[in-house]
């Protein structure tokens, strides 16, 4: 999967790793901005109250 | 590892060859190895998840915490001909001040849904049980819940109050000052007797003046509540400098 991606990437190595480490930065921002805050009230870590439900 | 460099020395060598007559990995190989990437994928997004949930969130939410906590003070300050009075619910009724658990003061607003929460505050219960506030004189309880992880993690160190240590309730013109009297290490979340004006759990039996403090135990899980009951030890004037009262210097 990754190699395939590597592999199709443009340029020489150091231009595939540069697009690479923007690619990353941008999954990371996603998951950080959209993906994580949607994903945190499904998950049962951090309910603090006490209630009926 | 191995089958991607074998492909790509074959590639290097016959660039012009066509894709049919490419010797790679087998499809079991090839199935096993995307398997493999999609397995440390996921570790790595479950990693990062850990990062958001207790070091992201925090930064968000001090900042935003910071912002409100700012905005009740400028109010405070530029009201002061306006007098005691009007109670501003919105913006935040005042501060926690508890030296055991936290150096900084901690904002409270009206509401415990996640949405208030999460911007670093504690909340007072608006619901099942609703808090009395300390401000309206009369007795209750002023009941609590703030995080233990994440989104300011206010009452993270909530395990370090013992019996005696001072909470300190912060509105414009009085100091509330508390007392530690029970904790309740464990309980179950829906156990909301402990909110109640005489939380009895906490071994009183007459009406009085309590703080609860509410939120998740063990830590990073929220499979429980941890609970710490306080008690009005006596109400201080702020003065024209807002000098602290003496449990906080």
């Amino acid at each position: 999967m990754y190699g395939w991606i590597w592999r199709h990437l443009p340029g020489n190595a150091w231009v595939k790793a540069l697009i690479s480490l923007v690619l990353i930065l941008a999954v990371v921002y996603v998951l950080f901005q959209y993906v994580f805050p949607w994903a945190e009230p499904l998950l049962p870590f951090n309910d603090v109250t006490v209630d009926n439900q | 590892m191995a089958a991607t460099t074998d492909r790509e020395e074959h590639t290097d060598a016959a660039p012009e060859a066509p894709e049919p007559r490419r010797r790679g990995p087998g499809p079991i190989a090839m199935a096993v190895s995307v398997f493999g990437e999609l397995l440390i994928t996921a570790g790595l997004v479950l990693g990062l998840f850990v990062v958001y949930s207790l070091w992201w969130t925090n930064v968000l939410a001090d900042r935003k915490a910071d912002q409100e906590g700012d905005k009740v003070r400028d109010n405070w300050a530029t009201s002061e001909s306006s007098g005691p009075g009007a109670l501003d619910t919105k913006d935040g009724i005042g501060f926690l001040h508890v030296p055991a658990m936290n150096k900084d003061e901690i904002l409270i607003k009206k509401g415990t849904s996640t949405e208030l929460l999460n911007d670093g505050v504690a909340g007072y219960y608006t619901d099942p049980v609703k808090a009395t506030l300390p401000t309206s004189g009369k007795d209750g309880n002023f009941s609590l819940a703030a995080h233990r992880d994440g989104h300011g993690a206010k009452f993270h160190d909530i395990h370090k109050l013992k019996k005696g240590d001072p909470i300190v309730f912060e509105t414009k013109d009085k100091w509330y000052v508390y007392k530690v009297y029970a904790v309740l290490p464990e309980t179950s979340k829906y156990n909301v007797k402990v909110l109640d004006a005489i939380p009895k759990e906490s071994g009183k039996k007459k009406a009085g003046k309590y703080i609860t403090l509410t939120t998740c135990t063990p830590v990073f899980t929220s499979r429980y509540r941890y609970v710490v009951w306080g008690e009005l030890e006596r109400v201080e004037k702020v003065d024209g400098e807002r000098t602290v009262p003496e449990e906080l210097r």
